[in-house]
């Protein structure tokens, strides 16, 4: 099978180059991740990438698979247009190969304070909820912050620094409407910025290429029209 | 530590780009010619308050613009109306997303081919 | 730079939006319902003052929806504080020059 893979070595080259391989698979080899393996194994092994679970829980292999990103280790081979083109995650900056720098992503996570925020003493086993509260979390909770939809989305791309980005605007809507949260207010005050979450134009880019199904350009319409109550 | 600058992947070319990013730079750039029309669509104003001297002048080498204008108006509204609608909740799903797009790219661009040809 | 709250232009946005889109439509109907015979016909419309105000709100509304517009387009791609604040500058001085000049056009026409 051929691919085209985005190979810089920042050691000892100055731009980025394509390298072309074609790999003999085994009949094992049903994902990009095992067609990454085996190039690796078997005819170049300074490729770099990184993967750990390979079963799309951990989100370390997102990348961009044929213009598009995903998880290498859930993108079936079945059905992508050879040769396959693999390069990291747009706009983000390149460690190397198809590493990228998440620094800015995690950052950005850090700002919206991914935790409960709330003055109330700790009850004697856990914070209650009804099965309807804990429903609004669904859609919300289960990000892997693999950082696909950020990597795909073009107002990221332009003010990576700035913008929050799709995934923590979906993780900061997670904590807004979780009802043991205290702090709705001051969250949504927070990300009231041309910037933090208004670059947003509802491209929807982000979900379509979430390897977990979430939506967050809704989770960012649903922060906007909290906002729009707020000041109403 | 120091690092040194790291490149970015942005080759535009190379990313397949989902039918709702078509629309949305669509808008923009539809966007920013009607900006650039304003003045023309001021000077009708004053030329329609006038006399009515060649404010039907769409012959000729006009008639190019003037489809771009008209393929620009349409599409911008289209997707501002996509926009507005998914505000208030309507469309926001992924296949109603993907299915309001490609319906506003083909109304605006019927809009533009309907105001050349005819 | 926190001039503007985020949410401030998004309603402007979307308020105009909506502000213009109810004239295109009714400007719409009235056009299906019986064009206007003549020119005149306009002329006569934009000089009431009803009318002459209908049109500069319209005019207004275009003219919030733009900056609004223009301000998001250079936000995303121009960095550079300098260039940034030229533009902005270039295009306020603009927009506010043309809505002058719809005034007037307006005003001498109803006059």
């Amino acid at each position: 099978m051929r691919f085209r893979i985005y190979r810089l070595d920042p050691e000892t080259q100055a731009r980025p180059s394509w390298r072309e391989y074609d790999v003999r698979l085994e009949a094992t080899d049903r994902k990009v991740l095992d067609a990454l393996e085996r190039i690796r194994t078997t005819l170049d092994d300074s490729l770099a990438y990184r993967r750990s679970c390979r079963e799309g829980v951990c989100g370390s292999d997102a990348m961009n698979i044929n213009g598009r990103n995903a998880l290498a280790c859930i993108t079936p081979l079945e059905g992508l247009s050879e040769p396959i083109t693999l390069a990291p995650l747009p706009g983000f900056p390149v460690i190397r190969d198809l590493i990228v720098d998440m620094t800015q992503f995690f950052a950005h996570y850090h700002e919206i304070r991914p935790y409960l925020i709330t003055d109330e003493p700790p009850p004697e086993r856990e914070r209650l909820q009804t099965p309807e509260e804990r429903a609004k979390l669904d859609g919300l909770y289960e990000c892997i912050l693999c950082a696909c939809c950020s990597g795909f989305c073009p107002s990221y791309w332009w003010n990576p620094d700035k913008f929050i980005g799709p995934a923590g605007l979906l993780q900061a809507e997670r904590f807004i409407v979780d009802s043991r949260d205290r702090a709705t207010a001051e969250r949504l005050a927070f990300l009231d910025d041309v910037y933090k979450l208004y670059r947003c134009r509802t491209i929807m880019n982000c979900t379509e290429v979430c390897p977990k199904g979430l939506s967050p350009s809704r989770a960012i319409e649903h922060i906007k029209l909290q906002q729009l109550r707020r000041s109403t | 530590m120091q690092r040194a600058h790291r490149p970015v992947f942005l080759n535009l070319a190379r990313i397949r780009f989902p039918v709702g990013a078509v629309a949305s730079i669509g808008h923009r750039i539809s966007g920013v010619l009607l900006v650039i029309a304003l003045p023309f669509a001021v000077l009708a104003l004053e030329r329609s308050l006038e006399d009515g001297s060649s404010l039907y002048a769409f012959t000729g080498w006009m008639r190019l613009p003037a489809a771009v204008l008209a393929w620009a108006c349409a599409h911008h509204i289209f997707a501002g109306v996509r926009h507005l609608l998914m505000d208030a909740g309507v469309g926001a799903s992924l296949p109603a997303g993907r299915a309001s797009a490609y319906a506003a790219l083909i109304a605006g661009a019927a809009v533009g081919l309907a105001a050349l040809l005819l | 730079m926190r001039l503007f709250s985020g949410q401030r232009a998004f309603v402007v946005q979307r308020l105009s939006a909506l502000v213009l889109l109810a004239f295109l439509g009714g400007g719409a109907l009235r056009l299906a319902f019986g064009p206007p015979a003549s020119l005149d016909q306009w002329q006569g419309w934009v000089a009431q003052p009803l009318g002459a105000a209908a049109v500069l709100l319209f005019a207004l509304a275009v003219l919030a929806h733009a900056w609004v517009g223009i301000r998001d387009v250079v936000l995303d791609y121009i960095h550079p504080l300098p260039l940034r604040l030229t533009i902005l500058g270039l295009s306020a001085i603009g927009l506010a020059l043309l809505a002058a000049w719809t005034t007037l056009v307006l005003v001498s026409h109803a006059l």
